[in-house]
């Protein structure tokens, strides 16, 4: 896949074009302007006098805008063009376009402009694939409008684009016939509309309401100042970490989206372009990340989640009662359940995870009322960690596919086919009990065991709780610990057996806590060891395992977010320092990517790379990648809600300087948090 | 109207409670259709408590369907969230409510606990 594409968005509906903002999707170049899950345009193409357009430059006013500085023509190193064209676009719940042609010469200009469209209607889940419609297209002029639709049975998807100036309108694009006078211009607005229609030609979201508010460009300008003005602020010494943190928030803005079900909340689509979409996992980490700078994502999460939380045994959905979605989607493949995406659970750690969330809001915000809200969704979450997430009956959560077709084999959070593997690259057998799962679970049961004392009135099933996550960090400890090592398995097989490949994921079980403490200092020390610490943060896959690949998507390449969940375990067990390091270490590769971390990039050593290499088919942005740097931002300050008050106990790596945190919203109103590089590291440094 | 339809919202106004959750609250109009008629099921949902009636109001949502497409949401055969999105059923009014009658239809027949899979040597891969 093509890194450069240039990408605006509105929460879950976007546009990908190439540099001069024109799009020409194939299967490797996912272009297109996006919503509902469906691809509403994948061609969209440019012309002056028939020639293509060359970028002299680009402008990014905000995350849902962008603006084009063109000239027909290949670019040469000597430019004079008599004409060029500004293309400023936007996409605010649809798509709009402005195209301003200037004619520089003094003498008038006849021009044809034309733009070719065309729409393929993609699901978005197949738009990297090739990919054969079941249904028909149709294309048709009507009022100078033109549309091209899909239809298969009932399910129908229309594109319709209008222009403000008149043109000359075919079945595969627009014609203008233009005179400019000298030194004068001419400009035009084209709005692309993806309806999504029922038998009768009108939108089902027209009839859905309460609905979600009408969205324009200003009203989203003025709604990202107000959730800017809202989140503290943050200065720093090293201005990598304050441009980061820029990007970051805004990133966390742009992603949100309100879900039909939730027309008045918001809250973070997973990324672009794979999974624009309602995600438990990314939804969860994501706001999990973000509780100290914006709680309302988390809120609108356990509502989202809560609301779609499994109720029946479903094999083809990978659903069983009380689990957390995986994934929600839209689009025609789901529609006709040839995928099994709505929703589709198959997430063995979405669950543990939901009660995660419960308590670290409340812990932050004191908002009780919420833990309250949705004590009965909890309640079936910690339920089915026994009886459905422990499949063999001994304690531990497992994960099998039921669907075998369309479903995912590894169901946490490394899912690709091949994660899960041993030493050598052999391939475990099913069911799979991956480590950080047994430590998700660990956790949702202590917190559950303080919500329910706390705020359910239930003391006799927080001392259940407490047993049984005593019972599991025993047991734990004794049957994944690899001897030979010195770390904790990958995973157990079916038949016991240790998976036994050095991973990541060993950093998350610090994060949860299930960690004995005499064994923490070795989880540290491979950590930041040279097998899976790469120079830029944690190889997902230590080099040296059988199916290590420095570009593999969860062996061997390095996930931001990841990263930050590991630095705030390493926190936990008191290794400030080693936090420290993966926290400079992943702003320094923020940096690289102007602020933007992608979903992943690839694990080569530093000493060979001069910089972080993007992992091809890398989501950004995505949300749980802009949500470490918060993370981390919470691990150098050393902040924790403790009763009704905010600790802050700073632990800053040299580089960082100071770092200021100001107006740190919880359950204590607002308080600011300073660090400052330890003096007598200071002074080390200065002999 | 079909038996199936019947038997499905006397179940429900007895055993309903048992499907939603306790703070579930408001009102569902099914507009089922067949031979040309329209057989209105009105559903009350007060603190998880389930009323039933043949009522033609206003409600919450309005859940439009053929009958005998009704019926098979019912046996768990056809699930409602991709059924609205292939228009097989259309709706007005507040979404929550079609990803509520997730919870109200019976589970896909054949379904499976996820140890039965992991018991059974054939599941075991």
């Amino acid at each position: 896949m093509k890194t450069d594409l240039i990408r605006i968005l509105d929460g879950n509906i976007f546009v990908l074009s190439d540099g001069s903002g024109d799009m020409e999707a194939k299967p490797s170049v996912p272009c297109g302007f996006f919503s509902f899950d469906t691809r509403f345009l994948s061609v969209w193409r440019l012309t002056v006098n028939g020639e293509r357009m060359s970028a002299l430059a680009r402008d990014d006013p905000s995350y849902f805008e962008v603006r084009f500085f063109l000239v027909p023509g290949a670019p040469t190193h000597y430019v004079d063009a008599k004409v060029s064209v500004i293309r400023e676009r936007s996409v605010a719940g649809s798509f709009e376009e402005q195209l301003t042609v200037f004619n520089h010469s003094g003498e008038p200009a006849d021009l044809i402009v034309r733009l070719d469209a065309d729409s393929d209607f993609f699901p978005l889940i197949v738009v990297g694939q090739p990919h054969t419609p079941r249904g028909r297209l149709y294309k048709r002029v009507e009022n100078g409008r033109l549309h091209f639709g899909y239809e298969r049975d009932t399910f129908r998807r229309e594109t319709v684009i209008s222009t403000t100036e008149p043109a000359q309108v075919d079945e595969r694009g627009l014609t203008y016939h233009i005179r400019i006078g000298p030194h004068g211009r001419w400009t035009t607005t084209l709005h692309v509309r993806g309806l999504v229609l029922r038998p009768d030609g009108q939108d089902v979201r027209e009839h859905v309401y309460p609905g979600r508010h009408r969205r324009n460009r200003s009203r989203l300008q003025g709604d990202l100042q107000q959730w800017l003005g809202k989140a503290p602020q943050l200065t720093c010494d090293w201005e990598p970490l304050e441009r980061t943190y820029r990007r970051c928030m805004v990133d966390l803005a742009a992603l949100r989206f309100s879900p039909l079900t939730l027309p008045a909340e918001a809250m973070p689509a997973a990324g672009l372009p794979w999974n624009a979409t309602l995600t438990g996992r990314d939804s969860i980490f994501t706001s999990l990340q973000a509780l100290p700078f914006a709680s309302d994502l988390a809120v609108a999460t356990l509502r989202m989640l809560g609301i779609d939380q499994g109720a029946v045994l479903d094999d083809f959905r990978d659903e069983e009662p009380g689990k957390i979605l995986r994934e929600f989607r839209y689009g025609e493949l789901v529609a006709f359940e040839e995928r099994p995406q709505c929703p589709y659970y198959g997430a063995a750690d979405t669950t543990p995870l939901y009660v995660i969330l419960l308590d670290e809001y409340e812990r932050w915000t004191g908002n009780a009322a919420v833990v309250r809200e949705f004590e009965d969704e909890a309640r079936a979450a910690l339920h089915w960690i026994d009886e459905y997430g422990d499949i063999m009956g001994d304690g531990y959560v497992w994960y099998q596919r039921r669907n075998e077709k369309t479903g995912l084999e590894n169901q946490c959070w490394k899912e690709s086919g091949h994660a899960i593997s041993f030493r050598d690259g052999s391939l475990p057998g099913l069911p799979r009990a991956t480590c950080e799962l047994q430590g998700y679970a660990y956790d949702a049961k202590i917190r559950g065991a303080r919500l329910a004392r706390q705020f359910w009135n239930d003391p006799a099933y927080a001392d259940r709780l407490e047993r049984e996550a005593a019972e599991l960090k025993q047991r734990f400890n004794r049957d994944f610990w690899v001897a030979d090592g010195e770390y904790y398995a990958l995973a157990l097989d079916g038949d016991g057996r240790q998976v036994d490949a050095l991973s990541s994921n060993i950093g998350h079980l610090l994060w949860s806590g299930i960690v004995e403490e005499s064994r923490a200092a070795k989880i540290a020390e491979h950590l930041l060891g040279p097998r899976l610490f790469c120079g830029w943060g944690v190889r997902s896959l230590a080099e040296g395992e059988g199916r290590y690949n420095p570009l593999g998507y969860h062996v061997g390449t390095v996930f931001p977010f990841d990263n930050a969940f590991i630095a705030w375990g390493l926190r936990r067990y008191g290794f400030t320092h080693e936090a420290g390091h993966i926290a400079e270490k992943i702003i320094d590769a923020a940096d690289f990517f102007q602020g933007r971390l992608p979903e992943a990039f690839g694990g080569y050593d530093r000493k060979v790379v001069t910089g972080p290499v993007p992992y091809p088919a890398a989501n950004s942005p995505q949300a749980s990648a802009t949500g470490a740097p918060l993370l981390l931002v919470r691990t150098l300050l050393g902040l924790e809600p403790y009763g009704d008050d905010l600790v802050v106990e700073p632990a800053l790596p040299e580089r960082f300087g100071r770092v200021e945190l100001l107006d740190i919203p919880g359950r204590w109103g607002r308080v600011d948090a300073m660090g400052s590089v330890d003096q007598r590291t200071q002074q080390t440094a200065g002999r | 109207m079909s038996e199936t339809t019947r038997k499905f919202f006397d179940a429900l106004e007895r055993h309903g409670h048992e499907r939603v959750l306790k703070k579930t609250n408001g009102t569902i109009r099914f507009d089922l259709e067949h031979d040309h008629e329209v057989d209105h099921w009105f559903v009350e949902i007060c603190g998880g408590a389930v009323r039933v009636s043949q009522r033609n109001s206003d409600a919450d949502a309005v859940i439009r369907a053929d009958s005998a497409f009704f019926d098979r949401m019912v046996r768990g055969e056809a699930k409602p969230l991709p059924a609205w999105l292939r228009n097989e059923i259309t709706s007005e009014g507040q979404f929550r409510f079609i990803v509520l009658l997730e919870r109200l239809f019976a589970p896909p027949p054949g379904a499976r606990h996820p140890r039965a899979l992991a018991r059974d040597p054939g599941g075991r891969r």
